[in-house]
């Protein structure tokens, strides 16, 4: 790649966010954190994230709630939901408000991975 | 709202509840009318009043319907309390309650009968009294010096025992009287007539009063001595009279019958009541259980959320270390990194259980007295230095004579701690006067009160209902536990924990606790 992919980071969870930044790093992509789904919409990224990567339940604008609000600003932002409490119910809000992925707390990280390089090649189409 | 406690013994039941000021009340008026509606049938006394035939015999029925619903009643009470004396009392009025039957029967003019029937219905009667006297005064003797005796122990024997014996005793009685030469009954007729017959019977009767007025406890002996009386009345009256269908002698029965009556209906209502009070306590109990349970199976979950973040984190990282030392050129500081953060992620780990484990644990072993007082100066001793760098400002107002609670100190130490890190993060960003305000109270009934105060924004009226709830936190870093293991370990205690909007405008969160009556 000639630039790397920025990939947009939201958990609450400090450790989190670290862990999932050094991961992100050590895959050859730009990560960005945030510590809240509020950071993050006024934050300048939101343009150049290839794909964001966030926790479900965070206080304030949960998960879904920042979807649903990309959405309605026309942003169609590839999305993997990484939470540590995967309820059946949320999952299929996500997935049919077209979440890319919906990962549970622990996860294996090819399988992040795998969903990575879908949501690049989901931006290389558009 | 008072918490419901196990109900203890001396509440539930009739034999050992005492009596309201109500009830004393109404029994002493009963007395007294009886005692009223004595004095004013005496003049008329030695009225004649038409024969009725059916008067004896309407009157044992009616007797033995009423004693042996009140000897069924008091078995009851001798199947919960395996107390000697309640056997003696039931078993006294079962006595009357077959009693009636023979009585009854042999009444003179029900059927055409000799001289000797004659006797035999006054022997019948003073066996009565005599026998339900001494029943009441067995009853009292026995009542205080009492623990369940080992041979009481399975009831339903002993009521048919009772029984028995009750049926035998009487009709050998019944027999020996009927079947013994003519000189018995005359001698008994004439004993009958005499003054110490009626002394004695009356002295009888008046002693178990007595008995029974020294000894008096509990609802039972009250209404037992209304008996007593209205049974002292009638022997009063039949002794005044001597002859039968006059005003005096219809009169005596009807104040027994009447006496007997309220008393019943007072003891069926009072079972009635404490049966109420029972179930209602049982229901409240369980759906505390249920309550609980649910608690249980969120918090549950929520320790299984909060788990799972710290694992996440070890996992990521390990994977990430992995990545990082699989390139050509390994970078071993970000490996550093990720090892770094997996311990502290363990060290999370390792926490958060320990926390459940404390709030988990509801062994009273390590509950001693506690002064709050002294523990919230404690609490605000090794808060001092955040108070300070926050400049919060501390308002104290403990009560002097505050009761000493008994409690855990570590538990209640942390709850306190909890508390009032809460109230400092809540005012974070609040202008001055920051004022944390705690304070100490004694409530009704022998209840401790604590209540911790700040000067914040105040609980947001949308979430004030969810903020005990496991899984909620407004802070990032938070577990969001620490509100549930706080009132988990104030409701392990028997107490309440509670949020209400402060009188400063913030809120406030407050806990009550039972005394230490010791």
């Amino acid at each position: 790649m000639q630039h790397r992919a920025i990939i947009s980071i939201i958990d609450d969870d400090e450790s989190m966010r670290c862990a999932l930044k050094s991961l992100v790093t050590s895959l050859g992509f730009k990560a960005y954190t945030f510590a809240s789904a509020e950071q993050y919409l006024d934050s300048s990224y939101l343009d150049d994230t290839s794909c964001l990567i966030t926790d479900l339940q965070m206080p304030g604008l949960n998960g879904i709630e920042l979807q649903q609000s990309l959405l309605a600003q026309g942003r169609h932002i590839p999305i993997i939901f990484v939470t540590a409490f995967p309820e059946e119910r949320m999952r299929a809000r996500a997935i049919e408000a077209g979440a890319l992925g919906f990962l549970g707390k622990p996860f294996d990280s090819s399988t992040l991975v795998e969903l990575l390089d879908k949501a690049l090649e989901i931006g290389r189409k558009s | 709202m008072p918490t419901t406690g196990v109900l203890d013994e001396q509440q539930v039941l009739l034999s050992t509840l005492p009596p309201s000021r109500g009830q004393t009340r109404l029994a002493l008026a009963i007395v007294l009318v009886l005692l009223a509606a004595f004095c004013a049938t005496v003049p008329f006394a030695t009225v004649p009043l038409p024969y009725v035939r059916e008067f004896i015999p309407a009157y044992a029925t009616a007797m033995f319907v009423i004693n042996s619903i009140t000897s069924a009643l008091l078995f009851v009470q001798f199947s919960l309390v395996r107390s000697r004396a309640l056997l003696a009392i039931s078993g006294g009025y079962l006595f009357s309650t077959l009693m009636t039957i023979p009585w009854a029967l042999t009444f003179p003019d029900l059927f055409e009968q000799t001289e000797i029937a004659s006797t035999t219905w006054g022997l019948l009667s003073t066996l009565w009294h005599l026998g339900f006297a001494l029943f009441v005064i067995a009853y009292t003797l026995l009542k205080d010096n009492e623990s369940p005796t080992q041979w009481l122990r399975r009831s339903l024997p002993f009521a048919v025992l009772s029984s028995a014996a009750g049926v035998v005793i009487v009709d050998a009685l019944v027999w020996l009287v009927t079947t013994t030469n003519a000189s018995m009954p005359t001698t008994f007729a004439l004993f009958e007539r005499s003054y110490t017959y009626w002394n004695g019977l009356l002295l009888l009767a008046f002693l178990a009063l007595a008995l029974l007025w020294a000894r008096r406890r509990s609802v039972l002996d009250l209404w037992l001595m209304v008996v007593m009386c209205g049974l002292l009345i009638e022997l009063c009256l039949i002794f005044l009279v001597g002859r039968r269908y006059v005003v005096g002698w219809y009169a005596s029965r009807v104040f027994f019958l009447i006496s007997s009556t309220l008393v019943l209906a007072i003891l069926l209502s009072e079972t009635a009541f404490l049966y109420a009070r029972l179930a209602r306590s049982v229901l409240a109990e369980s759906r505390e259980r249920e309550a609980r349970l649910m608690t249980m199976d969120v918090l549950s979950a929520s320790i299984a959320h909060e788990m799972n973040q710290p694992l996440a984190s070890i996992v990521t990282n390990v994977d990430a270390a992995a990545r990082w030392m699989g390139r050509p050129a390994p970078d071993l500081d970000e490996v550093r990194a990720s090892l770094a953060q997996i311990r502290n992620s363990a060290y999370r780990a390792r926490d958060l259980i320990g926390s459940v484990r404390a709030m988990v644990k509801r062994d009273g072993r390590n509950r001693t007295p506690l002064d709050l007082n002294e523990l919230v100066r404690e609490v605000l001793a090794l808060t001092e230095r955040e108070l300070q760098r926050s400049r919060i400002s501390v308002e104290l107002r403990l009560h002097e004579q505050l009761q000493p609670v008994k409690a855990d100190r570590i538990q209640l130490q942390q709850v306190l701690i909890n508390l009032i890190t809460n109230a400092i993060e809540a005012m974070r960003e609040t202008k001055q006067p920051r004022v944390l305000m705690v304070r100490s109270a004694l409530q009704e009934p022998n209840r401790v009160l604590i209540s911790v105060a700040d000067s914040g924004p105040g609980i947001d009226p949308g979430i004030v209902d969810r903020i005990f709830n496991p899984l909620f936190t407004t802070k990032s870093n938070g577990m969001g536990m620490g509100l549930a293991i706080c009132r988990s370990i104030i409701e392990g205690h028997e107490g309440r924990l509670w949020a209400s909007p402060g009188a400063q405008g913030g809120a406030a969160f407050e806990f009550a606790l039972p005394a230490d009556v010791a």
